[in-house]
């Protein structure tokens, strides 16, 4: 038994532990668990934890087949919050056919894949979002049918006194105790809206806690009374929660985006990079914009980047590269704005990092710049810059994946499947709504 | 000199070959060196060198020669080595080393000071080739040159050490970066392969991996940039360019990520890569790695950071495919000139040796941590004390090893070129035999030499496999015994699911005094080795002892498993990938013997098929059902011997398809003689009656497992009409009976006949004519495509051709007609399907799959096969390729159909071969995609790769299908 697992044993007996939780992600992003006693660790460890595969399929179970939960003794970590009576830790797993190969529909092996390959290039991905969240008196609507915020406050406003303020605290502490670092955290620009970023980190680690980091935000929530949601556009008046990402590339220690002389101090490889983000951006949509409501938030104006485009601390489009900070290289990375906090963060930067790579593998060529704010141009403007539209719709986002080959190979078949089966069914689900916007506008008049 | 007349024959005997030369050389030299000449390797290149020498420094030379020691070790030194001859020729001056004491291999210690001392690149490379003499003379006066090999080669990584460690110093004080922060900078190089496992070559790469320290991580980017400036200066000074030549490549290339990745990562970074990324192979290439030079108590740290991934991963990734990837090392390409004289590659080689051993320590290191060692000889020694392979073996494989790397030493130390080449030519062989001591002349080291590799190419079976019958049985002559646990492990070890029911089976195999148990005792081994290549051994040991008992005595039998290492191989390769195949060997275990002959693996032609079978219905012309029995049993007999050329793959799924149409074809035809031969009325019952092949049977597409789509058709001659009918149902009766096959199912299907199962089972062709002339339903137009005469009277058959021409190709297709075939195509789609099947894994009605195909064909052939002649014709991928060709289909997604189309029918034969039932679906358990992968060629470990391509073809497919089917 390697030194991991020890430690893992150990850590159970010296904080006695007495539920050890078994997280794994479905296709949707939905956090699942299994609870197992302390005594079957040691059985998981070495044959894993049988389940029905239907769990990770999402909304939509296709088809059935047993498949093996495999703890990572590294993500081991005891829950701090006060929801658990007795110590309660957990673990992340990975997730394995019988025979011990890992099972194709397991996103956290999809991201494992793609990083795989990159690796082979000799390529470590780094990731850092910014996730904005909302926190509402309560999940209940208010008679005009809108959720309630906890305030009222603005961008890096200090609420003294002010709910969403402990609560970042609270939420900041029990981060840390979970290992994972907090950059920054404030209030951000819609009522009982926040943001709080993580330190960069590999992006399966990252992908592992955001993860961690939705459960921790709503458990104080919970604690607090209040009720938080990463739901991307909540309010058609405010803003919507994206996830801002930060992304690098790094040739072992050395930050790969990185070239002293380069035009932002970007690489050749960062320069691909961005190009390839930008050219398979559309087909990548479904995913890092999954949902209906994903489609209101990047359309809903404000600051959301609608257009396939690149700028330097430009705010309005796609990729922006952040102001350089002089003398250090390391730091280099560009920033992806579409993808929103209710985003599969396995799948997403898994899709990411694939189009990104397809950038630098084909040499493509990154367009000029934006300088000014696309919004403001006019729809020909836009077509004489060459800013293509991102989809509109998540209809159109997955027919536009459905075409994507770049997609099916990252996803690997299963997933890219499962994954069109569930949005499939969710735009079918939308499009059978009347809505009261229907009603308003036309029920009156016609 | 009265001397000289008799030293002719004198100095022949010392070695020399061309005495004149000799005689005048030798004149110029003092007298009593004469006979030292026979010390040397190659006296002629001794005594050519000394003069040469003497002539640049006599001082220097004559001093040696002074002193007997002295002069002895430089006759042998020149003897063995020109390229040390040329280092003494620019460095006279070092040949006073040999006047130095030589009578112990320098230690590890002393090695470290005198390089240490070393102020430039060319002095490093002096002092190292300095010591390189000592070793070698030490090497060369040693009296037991195989016992010297360990040693030696110990000596030589540690020489390697303590330049790296001399090169380390000299390159911190030529970098450019601030002396303190660069003195203060934590690097250590890690030894990896031989030089890790103190057994290197004279001249060999040295492959090191580079850790460098940090204080904090604001300091790794520092780190880093310096470390990897560090290596590429220690590169340059024992590789790069520089008046004293170079002395061997550094090569770093084992380091995570590869020649790709980062040259030097710290200390967190190699473990954070080993934890995610590492392939379980790169874990073993661990096994060796030491502290080499640098910071020793870094290294020490590397080390004991990543010691327990080498023996966890062994436990549970992949380890199969790992050991695989292994083996593949030892026979990786041998360029066909070298084949010959390659010591290292190939079976039997240094490699051979060296995977085996390490396979060994793999599987039993898990348990026991004495066999955890890092080289060869040592980790030999310690699985033969630890019980898990023979003392007598283990010392005489010991023997061979030594024996090979002896000669690979001398080889490389006379030209310091790195070479694992055998010389060819007469005279540097009775040189090397020489050099080595091992043998008296060339054709005795040659023969020594074959030898060994016959032995050692035996090694793996004898060491890993041979012991495991001494788990369950006591075998003569061997002198001890693996626990039957040990056997678990090692059967686990190569991939048998039931270790346990595996190690019953080899105890019922090998057990008794019968020649049978005898002849299988010895060669179970390798039986064993090739079953474990398959991807069922389990099931393949099985099959095989049922086989074996079933042949029982038979004598070909077990001389051809003896006899015929190919037979065996192939019969294990068929019975270790197929359950199908096993099953029908017991059925008919005589054809074992095909194996060994490919002639008998050749489909056999229609023609004389039928021959046989007319033959048979002569002799059986009492007993129908007798006869019945005998053609059924030519049918199983002739898919066995395609099944085998499939899975041998010395036929392609087209050439199988047509074989298998024929052998349908030849049951067919003959059952319906005997049919018809039994009527009341005789042969001659008074009407004309054909089968006519429909579907995939109608299109030579069969595959295994492929039910038999017919329809039947009949014209009264002398019989009234409803005799004619009644006597045509009584045919199409007796036939089904006569062929019915339990063992391998055997399915007329008429259900593509007129309306149906609603429909008349058989037809006058005036009534399909009233039929299709009153109906002419587009379905049955698209039926009748593939529709073709395949048994009975051929002239009626061919008038049943000309009829379904009419309808089949009609001159005008309405849009109606058109519509109406996509209308039906997308309801079948959604009512043929099993209830609850996923549409993505049915190989026949799937997406994107078989049927797909098939209709798209059809749809283009119904439109335009009344101007086109090319797609008239039952095949689907010769109307494919015709559509491509009249450009009615795009060329790019004609190739895709068609790759597709074949990818799919190679699947579905695979599954009926691998799993021995007919099924449509692509099982979703890995250990059965594993298995039809394997049959498709797919290397070990797959299964996902296989279904992964498999759903992105036929999703590609069902694109392209969409777009020119329905729009």
């Amino acid at each position: 038994m390697d030194k991991q697992q020890d430690f893992v044993l150990r850590s159970i007996e010296e904080r006695g532990v007495k539920f050890i939780r078994l997280w794994f992600t479905d296709v949707i992003g939905s956090l699942k668990s299994v609870a197992i006693a302390p005594a079957e660790v040691e059985g998981a460890f070495a044959e894993g934890v049988g389940i029905d595969g239907s769990a990770i399929e999402g909304l939509t179970r296709a088809y059935e087949a047993d498949v093996l939960l495999r703890p990572d003794p590294t993500t081991f970590q005891t829950l701090p919050w006060r929801g658990e009576v007795e110590p309660t830790a957990r673990m992340f797993c990975d997730i394995e056919t019988p025979d011990g190969e890992p099972a194709m529909a397991d996103p956290r092996n999809v991201l494992r894949r793609a990083l795989g390959k990159a690796a082979d290039r000799g390529f470590t991905f780094y990731t850092h979002p910014e996730i904005e969240f909302y926190l509402m008196r309560s999940s209940a609507l208010d008679e005009s049918g809108q959720p309630v915020p906890v305030d009222t406050a603005g961008y890096f406003d200090n609420v003294p006194g002010g709910t969403a303020h402990d609560f970042r605290r609270r939420s900041v502490r029990m981060l840390e105790d979970l290992g994972i670092s907090v950059e920054f955290s404030h209030h951000e620009g819609g009522p009982g809206q926040n943001e709080i970023d993580l330190r960069y980190a590999d992006a399966l680690t990252m992908a592992d806690n955001i993860m961690t980091f939705r459960t921790v935000v709503k458990e104080v929530a919970i604690e607090e009374g209040v009720y938080a949601t990463f739901m991307p556009k909540p309010f058609s008046d405010h803003p919507g929660s994206g996830m801002h990402t930060h992304l690098s590339l790094f040739e072992g220690d050395t930050n790969a985006f990185y070239e002293a002389g380069g035009q932002y101090q970007l690489s050749a490889v960062g320069r691909r990079f961005i190009a390839g983000l930008l050219k398979h951006a559309p087909e990548i949509t479904a995913v890092t914009n999954q949902f209906v409501n994903s489609y209101k938030r990047l359309w809903g104006g404000g600051e959301a980047p609608s257009f396939v485009c690149w700028g330097h601390n430009n705010r309005s489009a796609l990729v922006r590269v952040p102001l350089y900070k002089p003398n250090k290289g390391q730091s280099s990375r560009i920033e992806y704005r579409a993808l929103d906090s209710a985003a599969n963060p396995y799948l997403a930067f898994a899709l990411m990092l694939a189009a990104g790579l397809k950038g630098v593998e084909e040499g493509y060529e990154l367009p000029p710049e934006a300088e000014d704010n696309v919004w403001l141009l006019t729809d020909g403007e836009r077509r004489a810059l060459g800013y293509n539209a991102l989809p509109s719709s998540l209809g159109d986002a997955v027919r536009l994946m459905e075409e994507s080959e770049l997609v099916a190979e990252t996803l690997g078949e299963q997933v890219f499947n499962y994954v069109l089966l569930n949005k499939r069914s969710e735009w079918a689900e939308y499009r059978n709504q009347v809505t009261p916007f229907e009603l308003q506008r036309n029920l009156g008049i016609l | 000199m009265s001397r000289n007349h008799t030293s002719r024959t004198e100095l022949a005997r010392l070695g020399f070959t061309d005495t004149a030369v000799a005689t005048e050389r030798l004149a110029t030299l003092p007298a009593s060196l004469g006979t030292l000449f026979a010390l040397a390797a190659d006296p002629d290149q001794a005594l050519r060198l000394i003069v040469r020498l003497r002539e640049r420094a006599s001082a220097a030379v004559d001093e040696l020669l002074a002193g007997q020691d002295a002069a002895a070790h430089l006759v042998r030194i020149l003897g063995a080595s020109a390229a040390l001859g040329e280092f003494f020729e620019r460095h006279p001056e070092q040949l006073a080393v040999l006047r130095e004491p030589l009578a112990a291999l320098p230690t590890a210690a002393e090695l470290g000071t005198r390089l240490a001392a070393s102020v430039s690149v060319d002095d490093v490379r002096v002092r190292y080739r300095r010591e390189l003499v000592r070793i070698a003379a030490w090497d060369l006066a040693s009296a037991d040159p195989l016992e010297a090999v360990e040693p030696v080669a110990a000596a030589l990584a540690d020489l390697a050490g303590a330049t790296l460690d001399a090169a380390l110093t000299l390159a911190r004080g030529s970098l450019r970066f601030p002396a303190t922060e660069v003195a203060d900078m934590r690097l250590a190089i890690i030894g990896m392969g031989k030089a890790g496992a103190r057994e290197l070559n004279y001249i060999s790469d040295v492959d090191v991996i580079y850790v460098v320290d940090a204080v904090d991580e604001t300091s790794v980017d520092r780190a880093v940039v310096i470390g990897a400036e560090l290596a590429k200066a220690v590169s340059h000074i024992v590789n790069g360019n520089s008046v004293e030549p170079a002395l061997w490549e550094l090569d770093a290339n084992l380091r995570p990520e590869g020649a790709d990745g980062a040259l030097v990562r710290t200390l967190a970074s190699h473990v954070a890569y080993y934890e995610r990324w590492a392939q379980s192979w790169e874990f073993q290439a661990l096994l060796k790695a030491r502290p080499l030079a640098g910071d020793l108590e870094l290294g020490l740290r590397y080390v004991d950071a990543i010691t327990p991934f080498v023996w966890s991963s062994a436990k549970r990734e992949n380890f199969v495919d790992s050991v695989q990837r292994m083996r593949e090392r030892v026979t990786e390409h041998i360029p066909a000139e070298e084949r010959d004289v390659q010591l290292k590659l190939g079976l039997g080689g240094l490699r051979d040796v060296e995977f085996t051993i390490q396979l060994l320590q793999l599987v039993h290191g898990q348990t026991d941590e004495s066999v955890r060692l890092r080289d060869t000889l040592g980790a030999l020694g310690a699985l033969a004390a630890g019980g898990y392979i023979g003392r007598d073996e283990a010392a005489s494989f010991a023997r061979d090893y030594r024996f090979l790397r002896l000669l690979e030493h001398r080889i490389q130390l006379a030209n310091l070129v790195r070479s694992h080449l055998m010389p060819r030519d007469d005279e540097r062989l009775r040189v090397l035999a020489r050099a080595s001591g091992q043998a008296g002349g060339s054709g005795e080291l040659v023969e020594l030499w074959q030898a060994t590799r016959v032995r050692v190419r035996g090694l793996h079976e004898r060491l890993f496999y041979r012991p495991l019958l001494s788990a369950v049985a006591s075998l003569p002559g061997e002198d001890f015994q693996i626990t039957s646990e040990q056997a678990v492990a090692r059967l686990a070890g190569v991939g048998f699911v039931d270790p346990e029911g595996a190690l019953r089976h080899i105890a019922a195999l090998t057990s008794g005094l019968s020649r049978r148990a005898t002849i299988q005792r010895n060669l179970l081994p390798i039986l064993l080795q090739w079953l474990a290549e398959g991807a069922d051994p389990d099931h393949g040991l099985l099959t095989f002892r049922r086989l074996s008992e079933t042949l029982g005595e038979s004598h070909w039998y077990l001389r051809m498993l003896r006899d015929s290492s190919g037979t065996a191989h192939r019969l294990m390769r068929l019975l270790s990938g197929s359950r199908f195949i096993g099953d029908l060997f017991l059925n008919t275990p005589e054809a074992v013997a095909w194996l060994s002959d490919d002639e008998e693996l050749a489909p056999r032609s229609l023609e004389s098929l039928l021959e046989e079978g007319a033959a048979i219905i002569g002799r059986h012309t009492d007993t129908i059902d007798d006869a019945a029995a005998a053609l059924r049993g030519i049918r199983r007999r002739e898919i066995l011997r395609l099944a085998i050329a499939g899975i041998l793959q010395l036929r392609d799924v087209q050439q199988l398809g047509h074989a298998l149409t024929d052998v349908t074809e030849a049951l067919i035809t003959s059952a319906l003689a005997l049919a018809r031969g039994t009527g009341v009325d005789g042969a001659d019952d008074g009407i004309e009656f054909a089968v006519i092949a429909m579907g995939r049977y109608g299109g030579r597409e069969l595959g295994f497992g492929s039910d038999a789509d017919v329809m039947y058709v009949y014209r009264a001659i002398t019989a009234e009409p409803a005799a004619a009918q009644s006597r045509a149902e009584q045919i199409v009766l007796a036939l089904r009976r006569l062929t019915d096959d339990i063992r391998i199912r055997f399915d007329l299907d008429e259900g593509l006949r007129p309306e149906g199962k609603n429909g008349a089972i058989v037809r006058s062709l005036e009534s399909y004519r009233a039929y299709y002339e009153r109906w002419s339903l587009t379905w049955e137009a698209q039926a009748l495509l593939r529709a073709r005469y395949a048994a009975g009277d051929e002239v009626l058959g061919r008038d049943f051709e000309a009829l379904a021409d009419e309808v089949r190709y009609p001159a005008q297709i309405g849009d109606r007609e058109l519509r109406e075939v996509k209308r039906i195509k997308a309801r079948v789609e959604a009512e043929r399907l099993p209830q609850g099947a996923d549409p993505s894994r049915h190989l026949k009605l799937g997406r994107g799959s078989l049927s797909d195909i098939e209709w798209l064909v059809q749809l283009v052939q119904l439109a335009h096969a009344s101007t086109v002649g090319e797609l008239r014709t039952t095949s689907t991928l010769d109307a494919l390729d015709a559509a491509a060709g009249a450009k009615l289909i795009p060329i790019s997604d004609a190739a895709l159909l068609r790759d597709t189309w074949q990818f799919v029918a190679r699947a579905r034969s695979a599954l009926m071969l691998w799993t021995g039932k007919t099924t449509d679906v692509l099982p979703g358990d890995r250990a059965q995609l594993e298995g039809i992968a394997r049959l498709l060629g797919y290397p070990r470990g797959s299964a996902g790769a296989f279904e992964d391509s498999y759903l992105r073809q036929t999703r590609q497919t069902r694109r392209v299908f969409e777009r020119l089917f329905f729009d």
